[in-house]
């Protein structure tokens, strides 16, 4: 049966399923445990995808190659650590119900998935399994309003994009006779395939998954949603579903719409261009550093997607290593400031970090690492991130999205740098609590991450190349 | 009458307007025949004979609303059921667990809820 | 005269004369049922019951009729004034459209159409709608709280109900309610499904707000539930939807578990007997039991009636449902 090449999705949903029963059972508060059940699901899936062979299967449904792999273990590492990082802030905040860490599995089995989906209805229903899981953890600070308002705006535009999504597919359904990814690129290849309605359905399906990824112009709920959700939340957000949506994006563009790359590079340059531009002026007058870091985040998605706009084996290898930084960066800074907590309440303030480099050293240090790369300055990982997608962009003839990304990098670098100015060079605020161990792990495994890409990088540059071939091929 | 597949649908158009047309003779016929003399006493709504306190139309209890989601989920798995229950005949070992997998799954979140006490009314 | 029968407006015609001679019997035994309810009670309790109008009574239900008819109907000053009068008019078209796809007979249906099964669920849930309107409409508070426990009430028991539908349904392989007749030639169903049987009956009085579940009614709480505001010609509306509901159950019961228009035995005397006949016997039957429900039991506490709903009914029946099915695959038995 074809079904086994499925198996790290069926193996993580069957344990999702036994750790839910497990945790409901017993009368006690079951958060640890199920926490790190999860985790260590996870880490097993993850070994079930590098044992991964390639193929199709599921009726063609669904297809495993280097490219999901990638991708793939990306999400979960995402999903693994932001489990890791909701810990103590759970706890402590007194969110620590057992319910969390299962949906941020759920939500791993969607955008795994999502990933590896070979058809529009495989593509929707991952799609659906990542959100509905997001929508609730979105809102899981139940008692305060602006979790719950950022639950709220999340489902109602997340609907309202998975119905642009469902209405862009049932248009390429019906203008190609097919759902399944392979024969709609056979349909496409032959050039008569294309007609207005197939680019008005690639459009709608582009703008539901630009929704997801928190590209201009469908980032509009993202500042609202990282600033009220609580901050392991944001963390995963910013991390994993990213992961799974660009890949998403990239899957259903260069495959199936591969031959019709003349008219969606268009929309996707001006994605990138507006989310670039957006993501490097609007964080600036930004006071709450997680709504700073949901602009940062529509920036780096910019970035990303300028990898795609190029369409190339190059432009793709700067997509996937692009996405593989931002998700180390990420959830190092989200590590930083689960961890700015002063006398037992959480902060979230730019100000509040002020003079951390004499409180806590350590934890300033690595936030300075964070948002040097974040802001590309050599020779941090993040540097690299932008220097291969610049590179492919150049080398395409992009020079519009080389111009604008190297322009607006110099921008978001001001407020990258304020807060390492706020850090080492502003009065004290007051100490911040010792930040947990957990927390302290994550920070230094991401920081060396950082720090040292420079010396190896090629592991990740070899893995991102076979991946993208994979997608081309 | 050319499609047999509508045409044995027609008797129960013909079901609805016949007995549409009983219920509106009905009401018709006694609003016609009957006296009618209203007045504000008589209009007012019905509590024991106090003045109507509030409006009605305010806030009740949410496990109604939890009822009604509840019962959508197992509504839509009974409508699942339908179609497998009527062609297992047919469609083997690999439709028997399929379903049986779906149920499993449902199974998982009855035992979810029923622990959280979404079942209990008190 | 053929000619004219094939014509549109003879096949009118032919569905018309059909639909009276269906929904005539069965108004009037809505009467009668009326009749017989009290009658039996009264008899249960060592009374007499209703006697004085005609021969034991007989005439009752036309008395009873008449009067309602000379009411004045009466929509409350707070209350939609459309949604008011709709409600009753849409539980008692319902009431009546289900009967559509009932076969008294062998092809005695008037449509029988190859998903009755599924039209019958389809319309006993859309019954909800007529209370919840109703309830809404009001601007009553008894109406509307009645209302809203009626509406969870019916919903909780529809899922049961559901399942032991499609246990029945594993057992014919059709959605065809004179198919599920035939499949009873050998054995009526309630002997291999009893248990799903008595679910499906305490389910049903459930759904018709029937005692021992006529909390949302709750006379003595709630006044009169969702119909507390109506009147008049509204409110026999209400009533007569109620017990053709009532008997539509009953018929449902039959066709799915006592075999329809079959006789008992296909021996001599019984098979003399005309099929409709033995299916109005069943009903009667089935009403009969509901009534002794009624003189029988108190009435059941609302948080009572959900636990035995989703906690007892809910997990047995999905748990007998699939072992139905395994039994009926692994013996070969499922029909092809």
């Amino acid at each position: 049966m074809t079904w086994t090449l499925a198996l790290p999705e069926l193996v993580l949903a069957i344990a999702g399923l036994v750790i839910l029963v497990a945790g409901v059972l017993p009368k006690q508060e079951t958060f640890f445990p199920v926490s790190m059940a999860c985790i260590g699901s996870l880490l097993l899936a993850a070994v079930l995808v590098l044992g991964q062979p390639e193929g199709t299967a599921l009726g063609g449904h669904y297809v495993a190659d280097d490219f999901s792999g990638f991708m793939k273990l990306l999400a979960i590492g995402g999903a693994a650590i932001g489990i890791l990082l909701s810990l103590d802030y759970n706890t402590k905040e007194g969110l620590g119900r057992f319910e969390f860490p299962l949906l941020m599995l759920l939500a791993t089995i969607g955008m795994m998935v999502m990933i590896s989906a070979n058809d529009l209805l495989s593509l929707y229903l991952g799609l659906e399994l990542l959100s509905l899981p997001l929508y609730v953890i979105a809102a899981f600070n139940r008692d305060s309003a602006r979790s719950a308002e950022a639950g709220l705006k999340y489902f109602v535009l997340g609907a309202l994009a998975s119905g642009l999504l469902l209405y862009g597919s049932s248009l390429v359904y019906g203008f190609a006779g097919t759902t399944n990814f392979d024969r709609l690129a056979d349909a496409f290849s032959a050039d008569s395939g294309v007609t207005a309605g197939v680019v008005v359905g690639i459009v709608f399906v582009i703008a539901g998954l630009a929704f997801k990824v928190s590209a201009v112009p469908f980032h509009m709920w993202t500042p609202d949603v990282y600033e009220g959700a609580p901050t392991p939340v944001t963390a995963f957000f910013a991390a994993a579903p990213k992961v799974a949506a660009i890949a998403l994006l990239a899957r259903v563009l260069v495959g199936p719409f591969g031959d019709l790359a003349g008219q969606w590079q268009q929309v996707i340059t001006l994605v990138s261009l507006g989310s670039m531009t957006l993501g490097g002026f609007a964080a600036i007058g930004q006071r709450n550093i997680k709504r700073l870091m949901a602009y940062s985040s529509i920036g780096h998605v910019g970035y990303a997607l300028m990898g795609l706009a190029v369409a190339n084996d190059v432009g793709l290898r700067g997509l996937l290593v692009y996405m593989a930084i931002y998700v180390a960066m990420n959830l190092g800074t989200f590590a930083v400031l689960i961890a700015m907590r002063r006398k037992g309440r959480a902060v979230e303030q730019v100000e509040d970090l002020a003079g951390l480099g004499r409180t806590d050293l350590g934890t300033a240090v690595w936030m300075a690492v964070f948002m040097f790369s974040m802001a590309g300055i050599p020779p941090l990982a993040g540097f690299f991130g932008k220097l291969y997608v610049f590179l492919a962009a150049v080398q395409a003839g992009f020079w519009t999205l080389a111009v604008v990304g190297v322009l607006t990098s110099v921008v978001s670098a001001y407020y990258y740098l304020r807060i390492v100015k706020v850090m080492f060079f502003d009065a004290p605020a007051g100490a911040l609590d010792p930040a947990p161990a957990s927390l302290t792990v994550v920070m230094a495994a991401s920081g060396l991450f950082t720090l040292f890409f420079v010396l190896w990088p090629a592991p990740l540059l070899a893995a991102a190349q076979a991946a993208a071939a994979a997608l081309l091929g | 009458m050319t499609q047999p597949l509508l045409a044995e649908y027609f008797p129960i158009l013909v079901f609805l307007a016949i007995a549409g047309g009983i219920a509106l003779a009905m009401v018709g016929g006694s609003l016609l025949l009957a006296r009618q003399k209203p007045n504000a006493e008589k209009l007012s709504a019905y509590e024991c004979g106090f003045e109507p306190f509030d409006d009605t139309r305010r806030r009740f209890d949410v496990r109604f609303y939890l009822v009604a989601i509840l019962f959508i989920i197992f509504d839509l798995e009974v409508a699942f059921l339908f179609p497998w229950a009527v062609s297992l005949g047919g469609i083997g070992w690999f439709g028997f667990l399929s379903m049986i997998a779906f149920l499993g799954v449902l199974t998982v979140g009855f035992i979810y809820e029923w622990r959280k006490g979404a079942l209990d009314w008190e | 005269m053929d000619g004219f029968l094939s014509t549109p407006i003879g096949i009118l015609a032919i569905t018309i004369a059909q639909t009276l001679a269906l929904l005539v019997p069965v108004l009037i035994a809505v009467a009668y049922l009326t009749l017989a309810e009290r009658k039996v009670l009264a008899a249960m309790q060592l009374r007499k019951g209703p006697n004085v109008v005609g021969p034991f009574g007989l005439l009752q239900p036309f008395a009873d009729a008449l009067k309602m008819l000379m009411k004045e109907t009466i929509v409350p000053s707070g209350a939609n004034r459309f949604l008011f009068i709709l409600a009753p008019m849409l539980l008692f078209m319902l009431a009546m459209l289900a009967w559509a796809v009932i076969p008294v007979n062998d092809g005695w249906a008037i449509a029988d159409i190859n998903v009755g099964v599924l039209y019958l669920f389809a319309i006993s849930s859309l019954g909800v709608y007529g209370i919840i309107i109703a309830g809404w409409a009001s601007n009553s508070k008894y109406a509307f709280l009645g209302a809203l426990r009626s509406a969870a009430q019916m919903v909780s028991y529809e899922v049961s109900m559901g399942f032991v539908i499609v246990t029945v349904l594993l057992c014919v392989g059709s959605l065809n309610l004179s198919e599920v007749v035939r499949a009873q030639q050998n054995v009526w169903f309630f002997i291999p499904l009893f248990p799903m049987f008595v679910i499906f009956f305490i389910s049903i009085l459930a759904e018709t707000n029937r005692a021992p579940f006529d909390l949302p009614e709750g006379e003595s709480e709630l006044v009169a539930g969702f119909f507390v505001e109506y009147s008049s010609m509204t409110f026999a509306l209400f009533f007569l939807g109620e017990y053709a509901n009532m008997i539509l159950m009953s018929a449902l019961t039959t066709i799915l578990f006592l075999g329809g228009w079959l006789p008992p035995v296909a021996v001599e005397p019984f098979t003399w007997i005309p099929g409709p006949i033995w299916f109005a016997l069943k009903i009667c039957l089935c009403l009969f039991v509901f009534i002794w429900v009624r003189a029988t039991f108190p009435r059941y506490r609302y948080d009572q009636l959900m636990r035995l709903g989703w906690k007892v009914f809910l997990p047995f029946s999905l748990v007998w449902l699939v072992i139905t099915a395994a039994v009926l695959k692994l013996t070969g038995w499922l029909p092809a």
